[in-house]
């Protein structure tokens, strides 16, 4: 088995409160394969979206990363400095945000955006090959030459998505983080800039961590499915053992909470709210909502096992 | 069949020329509730649609009527009762509350204003009522700032403050795509049982096909302002017959180890003029008759009705039939 390209190991993040701090991620820990296809599914609020910030070191006050630690292969991410870690976001671990819309500037042209980010990284093409550069970049997502010098508001949805995604590969990183990078959009724009998306990662030989609550995209896109619920990763799994046969209680009713289009009469959701991370049950912060709870589950927290070559979980029963 | 509600060939053009909707008509039945879906992608049409019946805005050509008069000229009292038999739950949880106030007010307001208790007790009756009839613990809402629930509570409140006017109709305008999957089948689940309990006509909008499939029994398809297809949910989901609801079904990522995620054959061709059908610059079947001509509807059967001319050995229906194909019994 070939080295992991990305490895997180008992990552730790808290935000201060000043009821107490309330921890967003607690312990997490799994690596990515080099091109490898990594999701990251939950509700809102099981701390997905913080995961991946943390791994680019880009928790703002008054979150802070408590512990653990991020490897991108040899280089230990909370060891390096300030301009270090910048250089290596976009370089080696570039993000696709959630958003498209928010995340372009709306009175900077496509052309000087990416432009930025290149010069940004101490990169300053000359006029003729920026274009050169900007044009392959917008072919390589789908996009023709003429977007370069295009505002935002000038592209639909699906197009400022992939202008970002054009941004986040225009210095070849070796992994991609994409934040619900199609939650805005329609299904046939969500296919069409999915599709773009794995195009691209596999023409750079990049990894991805995909962060997102929907599972059929899960299971039409990953290779491998981690499943979060209140900060900590429950299950770990691949992608085609877990929606067959999950181990996590909560897995089976995240998938089972996805709207059939077989048969009618199967809406169901999941029991319950989403516990609050300053308020969290005891034992399994599951308990609450789990249809298989038992004595031990509501007094003590179950740990991280290994169950297979590739699979973890943190429940008593599996 | 007399209508509560009936869009009679409506077209909406915005400003600046952007037809929003074309000829659409549409009876909601006065005496037969329905559960109906409209479902298409941003700028097909469906939010104007919903903004139409609810009368807040006019359509550029056709009529909005509301028990047979017209919606834009109703006389102070018709309006009230237009005012509380037609309800709206809209998209976004969070803007339709004022954060300076406790959400009791959402609730009182209604109860004030269309007097509906004779005393202080009982309108707190209706409304704890109301609050528990959507899986709401009244204690644990009452009081609270909307800052301090969650997007699926702030929206089952909006849901509550709907049914305690007893309303007849629900418009309900993509009311599920800002809370979490878990908390779908929750909010779909209480409107479903508002119509099946309190004989509530409720029209479903939202892009998402496969929750429309599970709560409602028809269901209608806009694309680009207009019906491609339209009929029982069983007919539209489970045998589409038009390009475009099959690309959009298609298109809907499944859970399954099967990776049959299809989509998207053909490239749009952007160059091809709007004379013709809606979606011929996207359509694989496009033939040179749907470049010059648009298709009517079709009907394929009792309660299936398609735009498109590879439907075109079924007979021809007239816009205005397009609620027949609605309400047939399943």
């Amino acid at each position: 088995m070939s080295e992991p390209i990305l490895r997180v190991d008992r990552l730790r993040v808290a935000y201060h409160h000043p009821r107490g701090a309330v921890r967003a991620v607690d312990e997490v820990s799994f690596s990515l394969r080099p091109h490898e296809r990594f999701g990251l599914a939950g509700e809102s609020g099981s701390g997905k979206s913080t995961m991946a910030l943390a791994i680019l070191r880009m928790i703002k006050p008054p979150g802070r990363i408590e512990g653990g630690e991020v490897w991108l292969e040899d280089t230990r991410l909370s060891g390096i400095d300030d301009a270090a870690i910048r250089r290596l976001r976009l370089a080696g671990i570039a993000m696709v945000p959630q958003g498209s819309m928010n995340s372009l500037n709306p009175v900077v042209r496509i052309r000087e955006q990416i432009a930025d980010a290149l010069s940004d990284h101490g990169l300053h093409p000359g006029r003729r090959d920026l274009a050169a550069r900007i044009t392959a970049l917008l072919g390589q997502v789908g996009l023709p030459p003429e977007v370069a010098l295009k505002y935002p508001h000038e592209l639909s949805g699906g197009m400022k998505q992939r202008a970002c995604i054009a941004i986040a590969i225009c210095l070849r990183p070796k992994v991609i983080i994409a934040d619900e990078p199609t939650s805005a959009l329609d299904v046939v724009v969500q296919r069409q800039v999915m599709e773009t998306l794995g195009r691209v990662q596999a023409d750079l030989g990049a990894a991805i961590i995909l962060v997102g609550h929907d599972m059929g995209l899960m299971a039409q896109f990953v290779d491998r499915l981690g499943i979060m619920y209140a900060g900590r990763l429950v299950e770990v799994a691949p992608i085609d053992e877990i929606i067959t046969a999950p181990h996590h209680p909560y897995t089976r009713l995240l998938i089972d909470s996805l709207p059939s289009l077989e048969h009618r009469g199967g809406l169901r959701g999941i029991p319950g709210l989403a516990p609050l991370l300053r308020d969290l049950p005891s034992g399994c912060a599951f308990h609450p909502r789990c249809p298989l709870v038992t004595e031990r589950c509501r007094t003590e927290k179950p740990a991280v096992r290994e169950i297979g070559p590739d699979a973890t979980v943190a429940c008593h029963l599996a | 069949m007399t209508a509560l509600l009936e869009l009679k060939d409506v077209s909406k053009t915005f400003a600046g020329g952007k037809v929003a909707l074309e000829n659409l008509s549409l009876a909601i039945d006065a005496e037969q509730p329905r559960f109906i879906a409209v479902v298409g992608e941003s700028g097909s049409g469906k939010t104007t649609l919903a903004r139409l019946l609810l009368g807040m805005i006019e359509p550029t050509q056709g009529e909005v009527r509301y028990g047979g008069d017209d919606l834009s000229r109703l006389s102070g009292v018709r309006r009230r009762a237009f005012r509380r038999e037609v309800q709206a739950v809209f998209q976004d949880p969070y803007e339709v509350y004022n954060p300076f106030y406790r959400v009791d007010h959402v609730l009182r307001t209604p109860v004030r204003k269309f007097r509906l208790a004779t005393s202080q007790a009982a309108g707190q009756d209706l409304i704890e009522t109301a609050l528990r009839s959507v899986g709401l613990r009244p204690e644990e809402i009452l009081g609270r700032y909307p800052h301090q629930l969650s997007g699926g509570q702030r929206q089952r409140i909006m849901v509550a403050r709907a049914l305690l006017l007893r309303p007849r109709l629900i418009v309900a305008d993509e009311p599920v795509s800002m809370v979490d999957a878990s908390l779908r089948a929750t909010i779909l689940g209480s409107l479903r049982r508002m119509h099946e309990e309190m004989r509530i006509s409720i029209l479903y909008i939202t892009h998402d096909l496969a929750t429309a499939y599970q709560v409602a029994d028809s269901i209608i398809v806009l694309y680009r302002a207009g019906v491609v297809e339209a009929g029982a949910v069983e007919q539209v989901v489970r045998a589409p017959r038009h390009p475009y609801t099959q690309l959009l079904i298609g298109s809907i990522p499944r859970v399954s180890t099967e990776r049959n995620w299809v989509g998207e054959q053909r490239q749009p061709d952007r160059s091809v003029t709007a004379s013709g059908c809606r979606f011929v610059s996207r359509c694989p079947a496009m033939t040179e008759r749907c470049v010059g001509e648009a298709p009517s509807l079709y009907r394929v059967s009792a309660d299936h009705a398609v735009a498109c001319f590879l439907q075109q050995e079924s007979a021809e229906m007239p816009n205005h039939e397009l609620s027949e194909v609605l309400t047939q019994p399943a």
